[in-house]
């Protein structure tokens, strides 16, 4: 900042000068009131969504696929100002921040907010477009990462993010081995009204909370083993899953609301679906949870029955498994379902072995 | 985590039917085959030194039914167990304080409630039928399902190891109404001790009913599953109740005569006793009609000769058997039912529900139809 010696004229200039700037500071005032600024990303719950699950790009990844970068740049541009239309993850985001607003409402200066990072793969050029298609559906994500074809991996962990929502596999995969949890989403087939006021969110057990070394034994040793493993060990805790952490982080949201005595109307509710069996194995389950310090709203342990109905029933704004047999269950039934490529289920199609395709 | 729906479990057989004195409810004999070791980390109350119960092993049958092709029966945790001291903690001292007493009192098992015979003479039935059909999935069913935080679920899993129960299926709803569940799971019936689920379950389409607990336990059978049901507004519709509700007993008798051979409509309960009947028909296909583990009962107010043959012709033409049909034109039911003994008896009518409690029978509320708007007048005018 220079210091200049105020001459006569020099002060008439400078109040001009400071009306602009002291009006300008004023709009930038009243700008910030409308929209909130993002919250600090060690604070915030950082989730990661990238272009193709947040809009439906279906037709625009054709075009990519079948004419070829520069032609699907040209089209992007020349359509940009036409939005796109929602995509498996849009109900997510957009009740992500209605839990945002709660918060806010609640603790004004709070920096323990939801914050909504577009992370994709597209060239800076297509941005214009997504900003758009943003505005028109007035969400609020102000945080871009366009990578123009880098990996996002490293962009993830700056941002410290919770949760990273693609339909890439590969990104998914590397995602998670660098210890983020991460999800495959896939559109369901049948659209179903979801709740615009609270956040739903569902989680499988074996290999999405915990870690899969139950589901091994099933797999190698039988149902058999499996429940005689599990009430030997029924007081050791499992090991962790890639989605602890984010569990965790809702669960830490949560409390916030609970805090102020809004339990019964916390805009959160998490969902425990999982297959396990209650009287067998289910206690090492919430055993675990507990020894963890983490709750869970709902808990249904199916035995086995098929998830599909009850995940209708429940409606969630987004459901983790390990397992594409149920994400494709789910799939058919109208929910919006992710799938986290983690464990030995990967390597198994309904229980069967699926056989091993040699790795050019 | 996959569990194969079907999965064929091949090991020992400890059904009730090889362990011979259990006393209704109480597990005392000792299941000492299988010495597991039970830690406990970090809880300072010894466990109750009860049977520690090993994995489940079935012999040759489909350990986890599909719900569409099993018959579903969906309890909730009080009328499973009796948890009155629980949910007095509840009322007085709110939520929080309530599932601090859960988890303290984990490994403290709850004691049997109104449903825990019933449960147990479907385990019964569920035994015999894989024995003669190892491949079906034709079987009984349990899912919990209950209002219950999960906290609350190792108590309640701790439980139902403790009495040997099979139930692997739970929905713990945290606070929000499990009704929506109940269709996803093809709920056969649902029951409850709370009056407002078990209408909703009614206006659902589902078989519901409001469980209460008898003062004093009248023992029975663990080799045979035993229902009763009441006629009218339970399981034909209560379009004759309200014929003799408003115009009284000469009417109702006329009218029943003139209509004999029109069917009544159906009621609440029709379902149950329809998949009630086709597991009794597998039974007989087998040979076993002396000795079949379930006996439908009817226990109707209505009178024989002037009002009764409507609806046996109603309930044949629903194809529907009934083992034995008791009229009483008017006559109390409660020592018909002391003598029956059934696991459960159905009826619409607070009056006699009550008065089966008091006789120690097992009575389920049906809360529906006309009969709710008016409370029984303690008249001798209960002819029908």
């Amino acid at each position: 900042m220079s210091e200049i010696k105020a001459t006569p004229s020099d002060k008439k200039d400078r109040t001009a000068e400071e009306k602009d700037w002291a009006a300008a500071k004023a709009h930038f005032e009243n700008l910030k009131s409308k929209k909130p600024r993002p919250p600090k990303p060690k604070y915030a719950v950082t989730i990661a969504v990238s272009s193709r699950t947040l809009f439906d790009m279906t037709a625009e990844r054709k075009i990519f696929e079948e004419e070829g970068m520069e032609k699907y740049v040209q089209h992007q541009q020349e359509n940009e100002d036409e939005p796109l239309k929602p995509g498996a993850a849009f109900p997510f985001v957009k009740a992500l921040m209605v839990v945002n607003e709660r918060l806010r409402e609640l603790y004004p200066d709070g920096e323990e907010l939801f914050d909504i990072v577009l992370m994709t793969n597209n060239h800076a050029q297509v941005g214009v477009r997504l900003m758009n298609s943003i505005n028109h559906y007035d969400l609020t994500i102000e945080r871009f990462c366009m990578t123009g074809g880098q990996s996002p991996i490293g962009y993830l962990k700056a941002y410290m993010t919770n949760l990273y929502l693609s339909r890439d596999s590969k990104k998914v995969g590397e995602a998670i081995e660098e210890g983020i949890a991460a999800a495959i989403m896939f559109k369901p087939d049948v659209e179903t009204p979801l709740s615009e006021t609270q956040l739903r969110v569902a989680f499988d057990g074996d290999a999405v909370l915990f870690s899969d070394e139950s589901e091994i034994i099933v797999k190698q040793h039988g149902l058999d083993t499996f429940f005689e493993h599990e009430k030997k060990y029924e007081n050791k805790p499992l090991a962790q899953g890639p989605l602890k952490c984010f569990l965790e982080a809702l669960g830490n949201l949560q409390k916030k609301f609970y805090a102020k005595n809004e339990r019964l109307q916390c805009p959160i509710r998490t969902f425990l679906v999982t297959a396990r069996s209650a009287a067998s194995s289910g206690a090492r389950v919430l055993k675990t949870l507990r020894s963890w310090g983490l709750e869970i709203d709902e808990a249904l342990f199916l035995a086995g029955a098929p998830k599909g109905p009850l995940l209708q029933k429940i409606r969630p704004h987004i459901f983790f498994d390990d397992q594409m047999f149920h994400i494709e269950g789910a799939k058919e039934m109208g929910t919006i379902a992710a799938h986290v490529p983690y464990g030995i289920g990967q390597k198994y199609n309904k229980g069967k072995l699926i056989e091993v395709e040699k790795q050019k | 985590m996959s569990l194969d729906p079907v999965q064929v479990m091949k090991g020992q057989d400890p059904m009730p039917s090889t362990c011979p004195a259990t006393s209704n409810g109480d597990i005392k004999a000792s299941r000492e085959d299988n010495k597991d070791t039970h830690e406990n980390v970090g809880s300072t109350t010894k466990p109750k030194p009860g049977p520690v119960r090993r994995a489940r092993k079935v012999e040759g049958g489909i350990f986890f039914p599909k719900p569409e092709n099993a018959v579903t029966i969906a309890v909730s945790s009080r009328v499973l167990f009796r948890t009155e001291k629980e949910q007095k903690v509840f009322e007085q001292k709110g939520i929080e304080e309530y599932l601090r007493y859960q988890v303290e009192h984990e490994n403290e098992p709850f004691a049997p409630g109104p449903a825990f015979p019933f449960v147990k003479a479907l385990e019964a039935v569920n035994g015999r039928l894989r024995e003669l059909y190892p491949e079906s999935e034709e079987l009984f069913d349990i899912v919990l399902v209950t209002y219950n935080h999960a906290h609350v679920g190792i108590r309640l899993i701790n439980t139902i190891n403790y009495h040997n129960l099979f139930i692997e299926r739970f929905c713990m709803t945290g606070g929000t109404s499990p009704i929506g569940y109940l269709k996803a799971w093809h709920t056969n019936l649902y029951l409850s001790a709370d009056a407002e689920k078990v209408q909703e379950a009614l206006a659902e389409g589902i078989a519901a009913a409001t469980m209460f607990m008898p003062e004093k336990q009248i023992k029975v059978s663990e080799t045979q599953l035993r229902v009763a049901f009441d006629g009218d507004a339970v399981l034909f519709s209560d379009e004759s109740e309200r014929i003799f509700k408003a115009h009284g007993l000469d009417k109702f008798f006329e009218h029943e005569r003139e209509n004999e051979n029109t069917l009544l409509d159906h009621g609440p309960l029709k379902g149950f006793l329809e998949v009630l009947g086709q597991l009794q028909k597998k039974f007989y296909a087998k040979g076993h009609r002396l000795d079949c583990p379930i006996r439908t009962y009817l226990v109707t107010a209505r009178s024989a000769a002037s009002s009764g043959i409507r609806a046996l012709k109603t309930l044949r033409a629903w194809g529907l058997e009934m083992d034995e049909a008791l009229f009483l034109a008017g006559a109390p039911k409660g020592p018909m039912l002391e003598k029956i003994r059934p696991h459960i008896y159905f009826d619409d009518q607070m009056f006699h529900v009550e008065g089966a409690v008091e006789m120690g029978a097992i009575a389920a509320h049906v809360p529906y139809g006309i009969a709710q708007k008016y409370p029984h007048k303690k008249s001798s005018n209960t002819d029908k």
